[in-house]
């Protein structure tokens, strides 16, 4: 955990980007936008407040997406409605906008960001998988020498360990960019829980890849809550690169989640379990994608 | 099903069987109401308890001197301020402890000028434990070598309750078929939607007013007493409203008698409430069991015997679930014809949270066992269940083992409604056939029953109600009753029966039912009775105040009483229907004339009933009542998912009174029975709650609510309200064993210990495909491709 105090001192709601980063610089304040993850936290005392409390609601720019161009870009203050019901991204990213149909509630998905979703790095957390698989990197900006300096991250790359990224404290993510899916190109998304809704995954799934002939290319796959973080399964992937999608592939990568997957036992669900669904959502999302 | 209204002048209408709002709901629905919750009093202090955080332990030292340093503290208590003063059904707790017995004990209580204060207060207390072995199951409780939880509880043996009928070694011996199962029903919570809270105040002749959630007042002060050591006769009682009871403030808790100690040591008023976490931890459970059950038959299907041999999880301390199996036997005696019936139970201490009563009252627990012994065994007589059940079921008239007299018994036409409505037994046999059909998806259908007492039950010495009825100059009526409103509606019943009875607006009628000092006795909101028992309360008082009015109004009008009528404001002559003279202009009259007098009238009605008694065999219940659900469901046969698509209910209700709040209580009950059967789960490891919040104790929300198809069979009740019988439980007793029962109808697979989460599904559905060894990873991938 980082450094602690026991009251906020300062409230502040920047509208421009550079204040916020400037406000950042000294590394002691808490970053707050849906407040969906942060609230809770701190309600139980499993997390403080800093000095400074940063409300990223009202900078410009860091709300919206673009999917005019050759890179797609969401802003990080972009809201799990906003993806809902973006019909462009629909269409280019279904997995994306099926983990948002799948998030939450009607009331948390107007609050929460996709920034906080990632910065949050809970093994569950619903948009990492389909980012994953879209190949998508993180925009980190930070106030240094009288600017703002803006640096690239993976989203791989991105997450350390449950609740902790490569963020520096005094850094602001910005946006998610990816870029532009290849014709053929499909995903899927899935997730399970006990109850079909207001329900943190107990497993998820993203599948991306093209499709061209009946084989498979530029496969990814990500599984969330199998493991201390969001990952890439690249036992699962290589068993399907290249591969004819037929009934021995797929039983090939269902075989192949068992090197991927290392999942624990705790309070949602038992170990067996998790594997158990990844194994079912694995051959699920190929099933689907080999019957379009 | 609807009573088609007349506009006959010489037929009443009546307002029985009418949909009827609850006269506080647009309050509710508007956020006007002032709850508990809500609550401030001048000078009030803010409470706050210390919890033990950890399941057995030896407390070595409190040391509470930089607390009771902090300014802005008046009072800081330990287990040294209250060490006599001890309470509950055996008298094993006491507000603030001298040992941990469970992770929710209550160590020290501060009181102070702001919740923060009070707070840090508590961050301030230093507690030196010295942990103890705990004991985490009953079984393990109940081993010779398990540690003692209570020094004067040797063998942490709490209550035990037998009771036994008919000669079982020849019953067993005639049994060509036996079904043996041990049945592990859970831990559930609540979850009432206004947590925990008490505010206490003391005036200087030492009496206290206590507001609380209380939902049985009177007997509450008997309770409440021996925690604070002083006579129940010096305790006022306040009820403002509550957000939920569910029977979980059917006792007192030691947040209660805190609040109070509070209150006397600084003379100021005092509030303890708790948060969401301490809520989860804090407030009482469902209790969990382990019944080892066994029911015979004969080839032909009639029933033999049933035995029942139950271990409850006591928990730390005895409130009133330790007291459930006086409900749970007269289920295993009387679900179904049962002509030998063994049944035992024994409670165990052990460390883990203590259980309180809750809706459904043991028979939750118990007819998940019965209803489904009842499925098993018809499928090895090879018949319908639906026949098997008919087979088996009483009829008008019958009297079970421990002498509950079914006088008017609607079992058979509850189950051939509700087969009938769902084409229960078609659907039935087709799911079997697709069973093992390849295909993810399996459909089920299952049908569960159960019998409920339905006209209060006589476990105290009265399970009576007083009444006070009272009209003003404008006709306007008070009725004051010891009835109590927690969400169930009492308060539109009480309002509907007067309307009905006085011919006055239903917007005339207001209800005093919230101060012990004012109201009249009453046992409490519990056993589905309220309607029972206040319905028949309030109905007399009315008779009595309609009789006083006609009376007075025929010597005005020169007619005969029995001429006379109340309807929609006036007197009316009954042969024609025409109104001859205003009801408050007869009031008025009666009040001013020479000889005044006032309508105000009271009434005591204790129902027909005999005492619980120590052998249990008496008719403890006015009424009882049967009901039957039919649960249809899909199963995602590789995720476990369980989806209820439709439940068919078929209850005998006696007679509907007020319709809405009849189809409110019978959805909100289901919905607590689905949590239940297929994601409620207090997940309690070595005594610790795991779980302590919505996100991870999983209720049923509105989207997994199923379409209910609801059936009201009216048995006409002839000691009922116009009818009636008590509702409120069943619909959460019956529930989870129809979901049961559809599980294996759909996939062969029988879940014995609750919640039916997706987890077991799958794991048991699992391991039915791959028989353990058969070295086959994932047997059904295979075939789910198309
Ligand atoms: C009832 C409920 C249900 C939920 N269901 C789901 C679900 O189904 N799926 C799911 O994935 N999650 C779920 N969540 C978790 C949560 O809603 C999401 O993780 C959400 O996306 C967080 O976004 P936020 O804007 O509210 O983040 P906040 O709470 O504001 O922030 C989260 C964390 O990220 C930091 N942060 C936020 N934005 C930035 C930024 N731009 N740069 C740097 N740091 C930042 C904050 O300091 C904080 O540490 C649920 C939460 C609740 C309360």
């Amino acid at each position: 955990m980082s450094e602690t105090s026991e009251k906020i001192s300062a409230y502040l709601a920047p509208r421009r980007l550079d204040e916020a980063l400037q406000a950042m610089a000294d590394g002691d304040a808490t970053v707050f936008c849906g407040g969906t993850d942060l609230a809770p936290q701190t309600e139980s005392g499993a997390r403080q407040y800093q000095a400074k409390l940063l409300n990223l609601r009202r900078i410009e720019g860091l709300c919206g997406i673009d999917t005019g161009g050759g890179e797609i870009r969401i802003g990080a203050a972009t809201t799990i409605s906003d993806l809902r019901r973006n019909a462009p991204l629909a269409a280019i990213a279904p997995a994306l906008v099926e983990a948002a149909e799948h998030f939450a509630s009607e009331q948390i998905r107007n609050a929460a960001s996709v920034g906080g979703n990632l910065c949050n790095a809970s093994p569950a957390g619903d948009m990492s998988p389909p980012l994953l698989v879209l190949g998508a990197a993180v925009e980190l900006a930070c106030w240094r020498d009288r600017a703002v300096q803006v640096r690239r991250v993976p989203l791989e790359a991105f997450f350390v360990s449950p609740g902790k990224t490569v963020r520096r404290p005094e850094e602001l993510l910005t946006a998610v960019v990816f870029e532009r899916p290849a014709d053929g190109f499909v995903s899927r998304f899935r997730k399970s829980g006990p109850r079909p809704a207001l329900e943190i995954s107990t497993v998820s799934v993203a599948l991306g890849a093209r499709i061209a002939d009946g084989r498979l290319s530029g496969v990814r796959v990500a599984l969330g809550s199998v493991a201390p973080t969001p990952l890439r399964a690249r036992h699962v992937e290589a068993a399907l690169e290249g591969r004819p999608l037929d009934a021995t592939t797929i039983a090939a990568a269902v075989a192949a989640t068992a090197d991927d997957a290392r999942p624990i036992d705790d309070v949602r669900a038992s170990a067996w379990y998790r594997g158990h669904l990844v194994r079912v959502f694995v051959e699920e999302v190929l099933n689907d994608v080999r019957r379009d | 099903m609807q009573e088609t209204a007349t506009a006959s002048p010489t037929v009443k209408e009546t307002l029985i069987g009418q949909r009827v709002r609850k006269p506080d709901a647009p309050d509710k629905a508007t956020g006007k109401t002032r709850y508990i919750n809500d609550m401030v009093l001048p000078q009030m202090l803010i409470g706050k308890v210390l919890f033990a955080g950890r399941p057995h332990a030896r407390i070595v030292r409190i040391d509470t001197g930089a607390a009771q340093k902090l300014p802005g503290v008046h009072a800081v208590l330990t287990g040294k301020d209250v060490a006599e003063l001890r309470f509950g059904f055996v008298r094993d707790n006491v507000a603030l402890k001298d040992k941990v017995r469970c992770e929710h004990d209550e160590i020290a209580a501060v009181a102070a000028e702001t919740e923060e204060i009070a707070c840090r207060a508590l961050e301030l207390i230093e507690v030196e434990y010295e942990d103890l072995p705990g004991v985490f199951s009953p079984e393990a409780g109940a081993r010779e070598d398990a540690p003692q939880i209570h020094d004067r509880f040797p063998g942490n043996k709490s209550l035990a309750f037998e009771f036994r009928h008919g000669d079982l070694a020849a019953a067993e011996a005639a049994s060509e078929l036996i079904v043996d199962n041990v049945f592990r029903p859970h831990h559930v919570t609540h979850c009432c939607m206004g947590t925990s809270c008490a505010i206490a105040d003391f005036d200087h002749n030492g009496k206290l007013t206590i507001w609380t959630q209380t939902q049985y007042p009177y007997n509450y002060k008997m309770d409440l007493a021996p925690a604070l050591g002083i006579h129940p006769g010096d305790i006022r009682v306040i009820q403002p409203p509550v957000g939920g009871a569910f029977g979980s403030k059917l006792d007192v808790y030691p947040y209660e008698p805190i609040a109070a100690l509070l209150a006397r040591k600084t003379g100021r008023p005092v509030k303890v409430m708790y948060s969401r976490e301490e809520e989860f931890k804090a407030s009482p459970t469902r209790q969990a069991a382990i019944i080892h059950m066994r029911t015979g038959c004969t080839r032909d299907g009639v029933l033999t015997f049933r035995t029942a041999d139950v271990l409850l999880d006591n928990g730390a301390y005895t409130s009133w679930g330790p007291t459930i199996p006086v409900i749970m036997m007269r289920t295993t005696s009387g679900h179904y014809r049962v002509p030998v019936v063994d049944f035992k139970a024994q409670a165990i201490y052990t460390n883990n949270p203590y259980a309180g009563s809750f809706r459904g009252y043991g028979n939750v627990q118990t007819t998940w066992a019965t209803a489904q012994q009842m499925d098993m065994l018809a499928e090895m007589v090879d018949i319908d269940p639906l026949e098997f059940h008919l087979k088996n079921a009483q009829r008008s008239g019958e009297v079970t083992p421990q002498r509950s007299f079914l006088r008017e018994c609607a079992l058979v036409e509850c189950l051939e409604t509700a087969a009938t409505a769902s084409d229960y037994s078609r659907k039935r046999k087709e799911y079997a056939a697709l069973r093992d059909a390849p295909g993810r998806y399996k459909k089920g259908i299952g049908l569960a029953s159960s019998i409920h007492n339905a006209g209060g039950a006589k476990i105290h010495k009265s399970d009576g109600i007083g009444t006070i009825l009272k009209m003003d100059d404008y006709a306007r009526v008070t009725v004051i009753t010891g009835a109590s409103e927690i969400g169930q509606g009492i308060d539109a019943v009480i309002t509907l029966i007067v309307a009905e009875e006085l011919g006055v607006p239903l917007e005339h009628v207001t209800l005093v039912n919230n101060d012990s000092d004012v109201a009249p006795w009453d046992v409490g909101v519990h056993a589905s009775r309220t309607t029972f028992i206040a319905g028949n309360g309030t109905r007399r008082a009315a008779r009595k105040a309609k009789a006083q009015i006609l009376n007075a109004a025929a010597k005005m009008l020169e007619e005969s009483p029995e001429d006379l009528d109340l309807r929609a404001g006036s007197v009316v002559r009954n042969t024609d229907g025409a109104a001859l003279i205003k009801l408050e202009r007869v009031l008025r009259q009666m009040h001013f004339q020479a000889e005044p007098e006032l309508v105000m009238v009271t009434d005591y009605y204790e129902p027909k009933s005999e005492p619980e008694g120590a052998a249990h065999v008496s008719d403890h219940s006015a009424a009882y009542s049967h009901a039957v659900h039919i649960a249809e469901i899909t199963v995602d046969t590789l995720t476990g998912e369980i989806k209820v698509d439709k439940v068919t209910v078929a209850q005998d209700v006696g007679r509907v009174i007020n319709r809405m709040g009849l189809e409110g209580q019978i959805e909100g009950g289901l919905a607590i029975g689905l949590g239940y059967a297929l994601s409620e789960d207090m997940r309690i490891e070595n005594g610790m709650l795991k779980n302590a919040c919505f996100r991870d104790y999983k209720l049923i929300t509105a989207p997994e609510m199923p379409p209910l198809d609801l059936h009201f069979i009216e048995s006409h009740c002839a000691e009922g309200p116009y009818g009636a019988k008590g509702i409120s439980e069943l619909p959460t007793i019956v529930i989870a064993p129809a979901i049961a029962n559809a599980l294996y109808n759909a996939t062969g697979v029988r879940i014995f210990d609750p919640p039916m989460s997706p987890e077991k599904v799958a794991r048991a559905i699992f391991e039915r495909c791959a028989p353990a060894g058969s070295g086959a990873v994932e047997p059904r991938l295979a075939g789910t491709a198309a």
